[in-house]
C-alpha cells in the first residue's frame, strides 16, 4: 500500500521563541495510506501539524505536498491546496450554524463540481450533520461537534486530512464511530495523518505510527505491534 | 551576572535628558529654546504615563486627565491673589482669595493627580483590555468637560492666564529627571515586579497569588501623581491654558511618543518623546526655512504636522515593537556569549 | 419642548451613528482592532462631496463613496496589513498616525489653494434640510434620510453577511480568524472586504452629517467617531449587533440628554454643556457593570488575533 509519497516532511525544526518544538523531523504520508503520530503531551504532535498548514514558521527544513513545497505559503494557500486540517478541541464556529459551518469548508474547495456528491457521502458518514444542520452549533454534543469539524474538513475535498487528538473527551461509542470513519475517509481515496494519544488504536488502525517524544521521532510502529503494549510503553519512555 | 546593569538602565534614559538639556541650552537659538523646554516636559509627561500603561500593559487614555487637573490646580493657585478676583471672579473663594509658591504647586499639582487617579482606578481598574481604555478615555472625557464649563474651580472655556513662567530649562530637567527616578525605583519595587509579572501572565501571577488589581491602582495612582506633577511643569512652562491643550490630541500625541519609544521600558518612554520632539522641531523649522548643506529648504505652513505623522507610521512600519522594542539600555558586553543565529 | 419631537431627533442621530459603528465594528471584527482614523475617513468622503462644486448629487455622491473606499484601503494596505501581528497598541496608535495625516492634510490644502477660511460649503442634497410639519411636529427631510439609510445600509450589510460566501466568511473570520484560514479563508480578502464596506458606510454617514452641516471642515466625524467608539464598546464590540445597538443608544441619549436639559447653568450637570459628562459617566457605569458591553451574551469571550 505504500503507494507515491503525498506529504513528505523533511529535517524540520519548529521554535518557539529559542526553543525547539520540534527537531530534525522527517516523515512521509504514501497516497490513501493512514498514518499515526503519537506520543506524550508536549511531544511536539500538534506543532508538527501547525508546521505543515502553515500556522507556526518552521526554522528550517522542508514540507512537500505531491512533491512541491509548501513551506512558508500562508495557511488558506495550504487548504486550498488540499491538506485539511481537523483541528485540537475542534474549533467549530458554535455561533453559526451547522450547515453554515459545512459551507465554510467548501471554501478551499477548488473544483467545484462535485461538491454535491461529496456531500452526500460525507452525511452518509455523520448523518448527524444532515439532522442538525438548521441548529446553531454550538448546541452540538461534544461527540457531534467533533463529526462536524471533520465533516467540515471533508467538504473541501482535500488530499490529505490532518486530525488532532479527535478522539480527545468523547465517549467510547463515539470514538468508535470516529475510528470507523478514519477507514471510510481513506476508501473514498484521502489520505490521512492522525495524531493521536489513544496510542493501541491508532497503532492498530494506522498503516504505520511514528512515535514522537521531546520534539523528535524515536521510533516507527506497525499494526503487529499494536498488541505489544510493553513496546509502545518504551517507546514513550524513550525521552 | 553583571551587577551593575540597572545602573545602565537608569543612567541611559537620564544622560539621555540632561543631553538634550545641555545641548540645547547652549547651541539653540533662545527663540527656540522653550521648544526643547516643552521637549523635555514631553519626557516627564510619557514616562509617567509609562508608570501605568508600560508596566500593566493596559492602554490607558486617561492619564492626560491628570495632567490636565495638574495644570489647572497648579495654574489656578499661582496666580497673584491680589488678580484672581478681577481675571477670575466666578472661583470659590479658596481658590479665589489664596496663592500659593511655585514649588507648592507642584506638590499640589501631583497630589491631586494622584488622589484623583486613586479615586478612579478604584472601580476602574477592575477592567481590562478595550473595556479598560474606553473607560479611561470616558474619564477624559468628563474631566476636560468639567475643566471646561465649571467656572468656580477654574477658568472655564476662556484662557487661563498670567501663570508664572518658572519652568525653565532646569526646572524641566529636573522635574522630567525626578519623573524618571521614580518611574526607574517602581519598576524595580517589588511591586513593579509583581504588576510586570501581570503583564506577562496574568493567570500565571494570580496562582502566585499576586493582587492584580491592587497593583493595577498602585501604579495607576503613581502614575496620575506624577501625571499631576508633570501638568504642573507644563503649565508653569506655557504661562497660559487652554482645557483642549490637555485633551484628545496631547493624549494621542504621548500614546504615540510612548509606542513609537516601545511601550514596555523606560528607555522606550525617554526614547519616543525626545525622537517625536525632535522631528516636530526639525519639521517645524523647516517650515520657516533651515539651511542643510548650503540648500535653502523651506516647506510650506502646515507640512510639518503631516510629517510627523508620516515619521510616527515609518517608524511604527520598521519597528513595531518601538525604537527601543521595548528594552532597557544595556551596553554592549565583550564576554557577550555568541548569540543563536536564525538561520 | 415637545417631547415626541425630542424623540424623534434622537432616533435621527441615533441611526447616524448606528452607521458609523456598523463601520467599525465590521472592521473590528476582522482585524481587532479599533480605528480611531474612522472619522478623518468621513472627512475625507466629505471633502470630496464639497470637491466638484456642482455636480449632480448622484455624482458627487458617488465620488465621495469612492475617496472613501480608496482612502479605506489604502489604510489597510499601508498600515494595517504590516501591522497586523504587531502588538495591538502599535496598530492603534498607527490609527492615530493616520488621522493626525489626514487630518493636517486636509489643513493643508487649505494653504495650497490659498484659501482662507476653513471650511468648504457642501450643497449636496441641501433641499433635505427643509422640515415637514405634522402637527405640532418639525422633521427634517434630513431626519427620515438618516434613518432610511442606517436602515438600507444595516439591511443590506445584514443580507451580505448572512447570504454570500464572503459574507460567511467575514463572519466566521471575526469568531476565530485561525480557524478561518485553516479553512481556506484568504485574510487579505476579507479583511480588504470588510474595510472597503465600511468606507462605502463611512461615504453614507459623511452625506448625511453634511446635510445638516452643510459644510466640511478639517475636523468633521471626530467627535462623533470619539462618540461611537465609546458607544460601541458599552454596546459590546465582540458582536456587529450589540456594537451597532451601543452606538444607536449613544447617539439617542446625546441628542435627547441636550435637549432635555436646560440651556444654562455653570454647576455640573445641571446644563445641557455637561451632556458629554452625563454619557461618559452612564459608560463607565455600564462598563462596571457589564464590561463585554451592554448588549453583550452573557459570558461572552473575547476573540483572539490573526
Ligand atoms: N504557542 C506556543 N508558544 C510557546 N510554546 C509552545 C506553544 N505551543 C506549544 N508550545 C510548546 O511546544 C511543545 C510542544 O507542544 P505541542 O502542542 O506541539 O505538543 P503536543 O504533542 O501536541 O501535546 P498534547 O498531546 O498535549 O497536545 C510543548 O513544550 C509546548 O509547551
Ligand atoms: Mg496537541
Amino acid at each position: 500500500m505504500n503507494a507515491q509519497p503525498v506529504l513528505e516532511v523533511d529535517d524540520l525544526w519548529v521554535h518557539y521563541g529559542t526553543v525547539p518544538a520540534v527537531r530534525k523531523l522527517g516523515l512521509t504520508v504514501g497516497g490513501g495510506e493512514i498514518v499515526g503520530l503519537i506520543g506524550p503531551n508536549g511531544a511536539g504532535k500538534s506543532t508538527t501539524l501547525h508546521a505543515i498548514v502553515g500556522l507556526v514558521p518552521a526554522r528550517s527544513g522542508d514540507i512537500r505536498l505531491r512533491g512541491a513545497s509548501i513551506l512558508g505559503r500562508k495557511p488558506e494557500t495550504i487548504a486550498r491546496a488540499g491538506i485539511s486540517l481537523v483541528p485540537e478541541g475542534r474549533r467549530i464556529f458554535a455561533q453559526l450554524t451547522v450547515e453554515e459551518n459545512l459551507r465554510l469548508g467548501l471554501v478551499a474547495r477548488t473544483g467545484h463540481n462535485d461538491a454535491d456528491r461529496d456531500l452526500g457521502w460525507i452525511e452518509e458518514l455523520f448523518p448527524v450533520v444532515r439532522e442538525f444542520r438548521a441548529r446553531q452549533a454550538g448546541t452540538l454534543s461534544g461527540g457531534q461537534q467533533q463529526q462536524l469539524a471533520i465533516a467540515r474538513a471533508l467538504v473541501a475535498g482535500p488530499d490529505v486530512l490532518l486530525l488532532d487528538e479527535p478522539s480527545l473527551g468523547l465517549a467510547p461509542t463515539i470514538v468508535d464511530v470516529v475510528f470507523g470513519a478514519l477507514t471510510d475517509i481513506r476508501e473514498r481515496g484521502v489520505t490521512v495523518l492522525l495524531v493521536e494519544q489513544r496510542a493501541q488504536r491508532t497503532v492498530a488502525l494506522a498503516d504505520r505510527t511514528y512515535v514522537m517524544t521531546n520534539g523528535e521521532i524515536r521510533m516507527t510502529l506497525t499494526p503487529a505491534d499494536a498488541d505489544d503494549t510493553e513496546r509502545i510503553i518504551a517507546a514513550y519512555m524513550a525521552s | 551576572m553583571r551587577r551593575t546593569t540597572w545602573l545602565q538602565e537608569l543612567l541611559a534614559p537620564i544622560a539621555l535628558v540632561a543631553l538634550l538639556a545641555i545641548a540645547s541650552s547652549l547651541w539653540v537659538s533662545s527663540a527656540d529654546q522653550s521648544k526643547f523646554q516643552t521637549a523635555i516636559v514631553y519626557v516627564a509627561i510619557v514616562a509617567a504615563l509609562y508608570v501605568f500603561v508600560g508596566n500593566s500593559g493596559v492602554l490607558s487614555f486617561g492619564q492626560v486627565s491628570f495632567v490636565a487637573v495638574g495644570a489647572f490646580s497648579a495654574g489656578v493657585m499661582t496666580i497673584p491673589a491680589g488678580t484672581k478676583p478681577g481675571v477670575l471672579p466666578t472661583l470659590f473663594p479658596l481658590l479665589r482669595d489664596h496663592s500659593i509658591s511655585n514649588v507648592w504647586s507642584l506638590v499640589l499639582a501631583a497630589g491631586l493627580g494622584g488622589v484623583y487617579a486613586f479615586a478612579v482606578g478604584i472601580p476602574l481598574m477592575r477592567l481590562s483590555g478595550i473595556a479598560a481604555g474606553i473607560a479611561t478615555l470616558a474619564v477624559l472625557g468628563i474631566t476636560y468637560n468639567l475643566l471646561t464649563y465649571w467656572n468656580s474651580i477654574g477658568p472655564g472655556a476662556t484662557t487661563l492666564s498670567l501663570i508664572p513662567e518658572t519652568t525653565d530649562y532646569w526646572q524641566a530637567t529636573v522635574g522630567a529627571i525626578s519623573v524618571i527616578l521614580v518611574a526607574f525605583g517602581y519598576q524595580r519595587s517589588r511591586f513593579g515586579r509583581q504588576l510586570r509579572a501581570a503583564r506577562e501572565d496574568p493567570a500565571a501571577a494570580r496562582a502566585a497569588g499576586i493582587d492584580i488589581h491592587r497593583q493595577r491602582l498602585w501604579a495607576f495612582t503613581l502614575s496620575g501623581a506624577l501625571s499631576g506633577f508633570t501638568g504642573g511643569l507644563y503649565v508653569h512652562l506655557l504661562g497660559s491654558i487652554q482645557t483642549n491643550q490637555v485633551y484628545l490630541d496631547l493624549t494621542f500625541l504621548t500614546l504615540a511618543m510612548l509606542v513609537v519609544g516601545g511601550i514596555s521600558s523606560l528607555l522606550g518612554a525617554v526614547v519616543g518623546a525626545i525622537a517625536i520632539s525632535l522631528f516636530t522641531i526639525l519639521l517645524g523649522n523647516s517650515e520657516e526655512g533651515i539651511h542643510v548643506f548650503g540648500w535653502g529648504i523651506k516647506a510650506p505652513a502646515g507640512t510639518s504636522l503631516v510629517g510627523v505623522a508620516v515619521v510616527m507610521l515609518v517608524i511604527l512600519l520598521l519597528r513595531p515593537a518601538g525604537i527601543t522594542g521595548g528594552r532597557e539600555f544595556s551596553l554592549p558586553s565583550t564576554f557577550a556569549r555568541p548569540r543563536l543565529r536564525s538561520r | 419642548m415637545n417631547h415626541v419631537q425630542a424623540l424623534i431627533d434622537a432616533i435621527g442621530e441615533g441611526a447616524v451613528f448606528a452607521l458609523i459603528a456598523v463601520g467599525i465594528g465590521l472592521v473590528f471584527g476582522v482585524l481587532r482592532l479599533i480605528n480611531f482614523a474612522y472619522g478623518q475617513l468621513i472627512m475625507v468622503a466629505a471633502y470630496a462631496l464639497a470637491f466638484p462644486g456642482n455636480w449632480p448629487d448622484a455624482a458627487s455622491i458617488g465620488l465621495a463613496v469612492l475617496a472613501a473606499v480608496v482612502a479605506s484601503l489604502v489604510m489597510e494596505r499601508i498600515a494595517f496589513r504590516p501591522l497586523r501581528t504587531a502588538d495591538p497598541s502599535t496598530m492603534l496608535v498607527a490609527t492615530f498616525a493616520i488621522a493626525y495625516l489626514l487630518q493636517n492634510g486636509a489643513l493643508l490644502q487649505y494653504t495650497y489653494r490659498q484659501q482662507g477660511g476653513l471650511g468648504d460649503s457642501i450643497g449636496t442634497l441641501s433641499g433635505l434640510n427643509q422640515a415637514v410639519t405634522i402637527g405640532s411636529l418639525h422633521i427634517r427631510w434630513v431626519t427620515f434620510l438618516a434613518i432610511g439609510a442606517g436602515l438600507v445600509s444595516l439591511g443590506g450589510l445584514a443580507l451580505i453577511l448572512t447570504r454570500t460566501s464572503i459574507g460567511l466568511q467575514m463572519r466566521a473570520a471575526s469568531m476565530d480568524f485561525r480557524t478561518a484560514r485553516l479553512l481556506g479563508v484568504k485574510a487579505d480578502t476579507v479583511i480588504m472586504a470588510a474595510v472597503a464596506i465600511s468606507g462605502v458606510l463611512a461615504a453614507v454617514a459623511a452625506v448625511v452629517l453634511s446635510i445638516s452641516s452643510t459644510s466640511v471642515n478639517p475636523t468633521t466625524g471626530f467627535q462623533e467617531t470619539i462618540f461611537v467608539l465609546v458607544g460601541v464598546v458599552a454596546g459590546g464590540i465582540d458582536r456587529l449587533v450589540s456594537a451597532t445597538l451601543g452606538a444607536f443608544a449613544i447617539g439617542f441619549a446625546i441628542e435627547l440628554v441636550g435637549t432635555e436639559l436646560p440651556n444654562s447653568g455653570a454647576t455640573p450637570f445641571t446644563s445641557n454643556v455637561y451632556m458629554p459628562s452625563v454619557i461618559y459617566l452612564a459608560v463607565i457605569v455600564v462598563l462596571l457593570l457589564r464590561p463585554a458591553g451592554l448588549f453583550a451574551r452573557r459570558g461572552q469571550r473575547t476573540v483572539e488575533r490573526v
